[in-house]
């Protein structure tokens, strides 16, 4: 057995009259952080096994929100946010009830979508962040094709891209 | 989970060890010791074993350096040790990150090497623990051992922070289970309160949830001042909570013989950042006029206040510690590694036991693509797909000794327990060897310093 | 290497040289009669030379250092220095960097520091910062006044076995001696709480101050320890204290001495911060009088002063209760460390001001203890580093006590607050320290009060540890030219350690490490042994470390001088 296997989460749970409120999209409020599975797979090296996909790209909902979306344990959906987007796995959330928010583990995928700004206080911010998620049939990149498709730092055909923050081409390709 | 077997196969025990995970720096593990691997761990949390207990599927076992193609190839130790330091030496801006897990020894010969290339040192406080200590510049800093807690708290507060998931023997250890002097029943004569706005699974072993609104920190602990003080609120509902309840709260945390305060990354990470502890450290102050009450910041790495003691100790500065103008400059804002990143300033970056990779948000990685990136590390991770040196380390507290620094100040020597893989090198190895390179390439001694 | 410093004015009250022209030679780091002629000649013609200082009292090294430079920016910010060639940069005014440390305490003259509050649960912390501090050498006390162990063997009356606890605690953590702070007090912090003079009884462990100390005093002599006991007693800096601290001195006349080199069996610290008449901070005024006469009249007891010296500083001490009063009294930011078993601390900012009345007059007590106590080897010199003052003000404080005029002219031009006349009366007092007197307070004194035949004088056999001030001592008239008294002690023309150069014109020309000194207990290794019998259900219970863990290793002491006491010897 392996020491990270998931938590054991039920069905979603069928609430009255789901399909009344069901959404195509979402608007919720991202927090990530650590959680146990995460941090037990980042540290003993797992990182580019499907078991840290699914540890730390992972989107943890409220079974409500989830109904909304029409979407059940180990589906995927898209999250973005003003700095970017991201294709994770949605599941049950332990911490369950927290309508309108959602859980992503820290790791490459939260990565892609938090806040860098530090306000000047040297911290991004990784919580409380305004986020959009709708169902999706891709499925969550691994770790390493993540890192490639994103920074693109050693794939030279890679189209150019800019960086957000600070509106600057940057430099695709090998380092000198 | 399934129930698992005890191990019986093994060729002996070491005891005492120190892990290497959480700040909590657990030092009773016992490690199970097989034909010179580690095959099993007694008393760690599953962070502990998980991680001592390592993945060797991806261990970095030999220095690499990316080719032309995109590819990282196996090279011998000189020839990625020669490169790396050509890169640091001829730097302009270079960053060294991490640290956290590494031992102070390391530390030094980093430091030494800062200084002589005029780089940024900087650690994980820097995306963790860094508004902490900006508020503990601002306010105060009201702290104390875990033993303390362990013996006396009849209170202990868990704020931002799911210590069940990031420090899993917190709880077990220290603060609310282990039964002490003057809690001889343990668990039952305290009262564990979480205030977060998640129902952690800390909150949910807890007597007392108080689930204030997201971003509602600041608020909230405001508002427990204000009642502290004797004022009156105004609103009803305050962060979502009714005001009866805060006062409630309040009341009892006054009346507690001994009140700890836990402080985690849930507080550091939402939009008022420092502020947030500013009014926790406050808070606790002013607690004080009533009963005992001290807190600790719930550190994340093994070694992560080290750094910041170790800097403290050697430069004045905790942590973004800038020597490119020869005399140490902290600013917070400026000197700190994720400004330095979206700002695009580094022109080489040092990463040391630390995954930036994993943790840094995309706006500040994406520079990583543009320099180069010289990673020292045990496991290949995200990092590692940034990197254009690798150079494989040892595994402190398992295959090298090394002191580091409890959450609360309290410094343990970490031990040796097995031998490292044998084409691996100690961090402390590593960092020297590239010091050494360096001086000769800059032309200057190895200075006689306060070794 | 030999060396020969040629013709200088040599102060060393030890060996009664009082302003001597005289050689000094020294060989392979020891002062030696004679060296031959192709010894290096160091030109010293008419400066004044003395033995390198020794600091009895000061704060530069542990995790309440550490809390200080992390919790204070704005006070690394103050003293940056960029790196040169020989030296690392420099950050901290108050709360020095480590490096800093070093060098300021070098360029001072200075070759020994006693850090005065090693906590034994962090020891290993104090020990890498002594590592980090170059040129000098540290001897650090160990903190047993509010220990658990402590506390019940002293209730209990078990001396011998509070004797063996403390002997073989001093091995594991490494220290030199047994340091005392608000015994009791600090235990009551643990509740929040504190004790009020020497009788009031911790809560829970039912035992007094009285108790404790008398207990720590005899096993220090039982042991014979090469330093007495080192009180910071009750009630620091309470209007009207001075009783209690006469009373501390008293409880303790009965003890008899066991070591060879010291004198006294009680070592009263910072003694300025415990010389306090009146009841509140309105009718507050000096004490310094009663504990003076007490000084003059009892030769087992030796005080160092703890100067006020009007700067901003950052107060820390192992007195929990104390700085959380302080914080309510000024409002600056309150640090505070707890530690389990063991002891408390705490940390505040304080701006010490010459308009402020309360300030001026503790400034007027310290300079009337230095004044009031007539045998200079009763009394040493220290800011209690930095408590009262950083230690970079010593030449400051010097200039004032060879200087009436100076005192004078503080007093009549209101750099001091005007109360300090009503309430002190250092007006009054016209007495001016010459430089043998200085040598005293400054070296010898404290040498001898930590029985350090190795240092503290100049002769043969000693560590040659020589500072030498770029001053001709029967030239200068200290009186009117405080101001070169000030820059001269400041600056050293040399300053010496174990035969090295390390400054030259007061700048630091070359580093060496630093040694940690210890005591090393032998010859009652049974009684350890059956007392840790005792002590380890304890300590798995209530400590958080592993006893394995718990000690200092000796990678943390890698340059140790052992002090090997014989137990009872």
């Amino acid at each position: 057995m392996t020491y990270v296997d998931k938590p054991s989460v039920p069905n979603v749970v069928k609430f009255d009259e789901p399909m009344e409120t069901k959404r195509d999209k979402l608007e919720v409020m991202l927090n990530t952080g650590g959680d146990i599975y995460q941090g037990a797979c980042k540290k003993r090296g797992s990182t580019l096994k499907d078991e840290y996909r699914h540890a730390s790209g992972t989107a943890y909902m409220d079974p409500r929100d989830m109904a909304k979306l029409g979407v059940k344990n180990w589906d995927t959906a898209l999250v973005k946010t003003d700095w970017g987007e991201v294709v994770v796995f949605v599941a049950h959330s332990r911490d369950a009830p927290h309508e309108g928010q959602i859980f992503i583990c820290k790791g490459p995928w939260a990565n892609v979508i938090v806040s860098p700004e530090t306000y000047c206080c040297c911290d991004p911010t990784y919580k409380g962040i305004d986020a959009t998620i709708e169902r999706t049939d891709k499925d969550p990149l691994l770790m390493a094709d993540l890192m490639a498709e994103v920074y693109m730092k050693y794939d030279n055909d890679a189209e150019k891209s800019t960086n957000r923050l600070t509106d600057k081409r940057i430099n695709v390709g090998k380092t000198k | 989970m399934a129930y698992e077997e005890p191990i019986t196969d093994y060729d002996h025990i070491v005891e005492n060890c120190t892990c290497a995970f959480c700040g909590c720096n657990c030092d009773d593990l016992t490690y199970l010791v097989k034909d010179g691997h580690v095959v099993g761990v007694r008393h760690a949390c599953r962070l502990g074993a998980s991680k001592v207990m390592e993945d060797m599927d991806q261990r970095l076992m030999v220095p690499m350096i990316r080719d032309d193609n995109g590819k990282l190839v196996e090279v011998d130790w000189d020839s990625a040790l020669d490169k790396a330091a050509e890169l640091i030496a001829g730097a302009v801006r270079p960053v060294f990150y991490g640290w956290s897990e590494t031992s102070i020894e390391t530390m030094k010969y980093g430091l030494e090497l800062g200084e002589l290339v005029g780089a940024v040192l900087d650690n994980q406080a820097t995306i963790c623990h860094g508004p902490s200590l900006q508020a503990v510049q601002n306010a105060g800093y009201p702290v104390m051992t875990l033993g303390e807690v362990k013996n006396r708290a009849d209170m202990v507060v868990y704020t931002g922070n799911n210590a069940m998931n990031s420090h899993p023997r917190h709880l077990g250890r220290y603060s609310t289970f282990p039964r002490g002097y003057f809690r001889k029943r343990g668990r039952f004569d305290r009262t564990v309160v979480t205030m977060d706005p998640r129902y952690t699974d800390t909150a949910k072993m807890s007597d007392i949830w108080v689930g204030f609104e997201q971003n509602g920190d600041y608020e909230f602990y405001n508002a427990m001042r204000a009642v502290l003080r004797g004022k009156k609120l105004k609103k009803d509902i305050i962060s979502g909570i009714p005001k009866e309840d805060i006062e409630e709260l309040v009341e009892s945390m006054k009346n507690v013989e001994f009140g700890a305060l836990f402080f985690g990354l849930g507080l550091t990470h939402t939009l008022s950042k420092q502020r947030n502890i500013d009014i926790a450290i406050s808070l606790i102050q002013d607690l004080n006029k009533f009963a005992k009450w001290n807190l600790i910041p719930m550190r994340g790495h093994f070694n992560v206040n080290g750094f910041n003691i170790f800097m403290a100790y050697e430069m004045g500065f905790p942590y973004g510690v800038d020597f490119s103008r020869g005399y140490p400059r902290y600013m917070n804002g400026e000197t700190n590694t994720i400004d330095l990143l979206t700002r695009e300033e580094p022109d080489v970056f040092m990463v040391i036991a630390a995954d930036p990779g994993a943790h840094f948000p995309g706006g500040a990685n994406r520079h990583l693509a543009n320099i180069p990136v010289i990673q020292i590390d045990i496991h290949w991770g995200p990092s590692t797909e940034l990197a254009d040196i690798v150079l494989p380390g040892s595994f402190i507290g398992v295959e090298a000794a090394g002191t580091s620094y409890r959450m609360d100040g309290v410094p343990i020597y970490m031990k040796k327990a097995i031998d490292k893989p044998e084409t691996c090198r100690d961090d402390e190895w590593i960092v020297n060897e590239l010091l050494k390179r360096v001086q000769k390439i800059k032309g200057v001694d190895a200075k006689m310093a306060s070794k | 290497m030999e060396y020969i410093l040629k013709n200088g004015i040599v102060y060393d009250p030890t060996n009664k040289i009082n302003g001597e022209k005289k050689d000094i030679c020294f060989k392979d780091g020891k002062i030696v009669d004679d060296v031959s002629s192709d010894a290096k000649v160091i030109d010293a013609t008419d400066k004044l030379v003395m033995a390198a200082g020794v600091d009895p009292h000061s704060h530069i090294a542990g995790p309440k250092l550490v809390v200080g430079r992390l919790y204070r920016p704005e006070d690394s910010r103050r003293g940056i220095v960029p790196k040169t060639d020989v030296t690392r940069a420099e950050t901290g005014f108050s709360v020095p960097s480590c490096p800093a440390t070093g060098y300021r305490y070098s360029r001072m003259g200075y070759g020994t520091v006693v850090e005065a509050a090693m906590p034994p649960l962090e020891a290993k912390h104090t020990h890498e910062e002594i590592m980090a501090i170059p040129n000098i050498d540290v001897a650090p006390l160990a903190l047993f006044g509010n220990n658990w162990f402590t506390l019940e063997y002293a209730r209990d009356g078990k001396i011998d076995d509070l004797t063996a606890f403390v002997a073989h605690w001093l091995k594991l953590v490494k220290g030199y001696g047994i340091k005392i702070v608000n015994p009791c007090g600090g235990e009551a912090w643990g509740w929040g709480m504190n004790v009020h003079g020497v009788d009031d009884p911790a809560p829970y462990w039912n035992v007094t101050s009285r108790e404790v100390v008398r207990a720590l005093s005899q096993v220090n002599e039982n042991l014979g320890l090469p330093h007495s006991i080192h009180l910071h007693p009750n009630d620091l800096g309470h209007p009207g204290n001075f009783e209690t601290t006469v009373e501390s001195m008293k409880m303790v006349d009965d003890i008899a001495k066991n070591a060879p080199l010291r004198n006294q069996t009680i070592h009263m610290t910072h003694i300025q911060y415990h010389s306090y008449a009146g009841t509140n901070w309105r009718d507050f005024e000096s004490g310094a009088e009663d504990v003076a006469k007490y000084i003059n009249n009892n030769d087992y007891v030796t005080c160092d002063v703890g100067q006020i010296t009007l700067d901003e500083t950052t107060t820390m001490t192992a007195d929990g209760p104390m700085e959380y009063d302080l914080h309510q009294l000024n409002g600056l930011k309150w640090a505070n460390k707890d530690i389990e078993l063991e002891t408390t601390s705490g940390i505040v900012p304080f701006i010490y001001s010459g308009r402020n009345s309360v300030h001026s007059v503790q400034w007027a007590i310290g300079l009337e203890m230095f004044l009031m106590v007539d045998d200079p080897w009763k009394i040493m010199l220290t800011t209690d580093s930095p408590n009262a003052g950083p230690f970079i003000r010593y030449p400051r404080v010097i200039s004032w006590l060879m200087s009436n005029k100076r005192r004078m002219e503080m007093i009549e031009n209101e750099e001091v607050h005007k109360a300090v006349q009503r309430k002190s009366s250092i007006a009054t007092l016209d007495r001016e320290y010459d430089f043998n007197e200085i040598a005293t307070i400054s070296r010898a004194a404290p040498a001898k009060a930590y029985g350090f035949d190795d240092r503290g004088h100049l002769g043969v056999g000693a560590r040659a540890d020589i500072a030498v001030y770029d001053i001709n001592p029967n030239d200068i008239d200290p009186s009117n030219e405080y101001e070169t008294i000030e820059k001269a002690f400041g600056n050293a023309a040399f300053t010496i350690k174990d035969g090295q150069i390390l400054v030259q014109d007061g700048e630091v020309v070359s580093v060496k490490s630093s040694k940690t000194l210890w005591s090393n207990v032998v010859g009652m290794e049974q009684k350890e042994k059956d007392v840790m019998k005792k002590v380890m259900p304890v300590f798995n219970k209530y400590y958080t470390v592993k006893f394995e863990n718990y000690k200092v290793h000796d990678h943390f002491v890698p340059n140790p001088i052992e002090f090997t006491v014989q137990a009872g010897k």
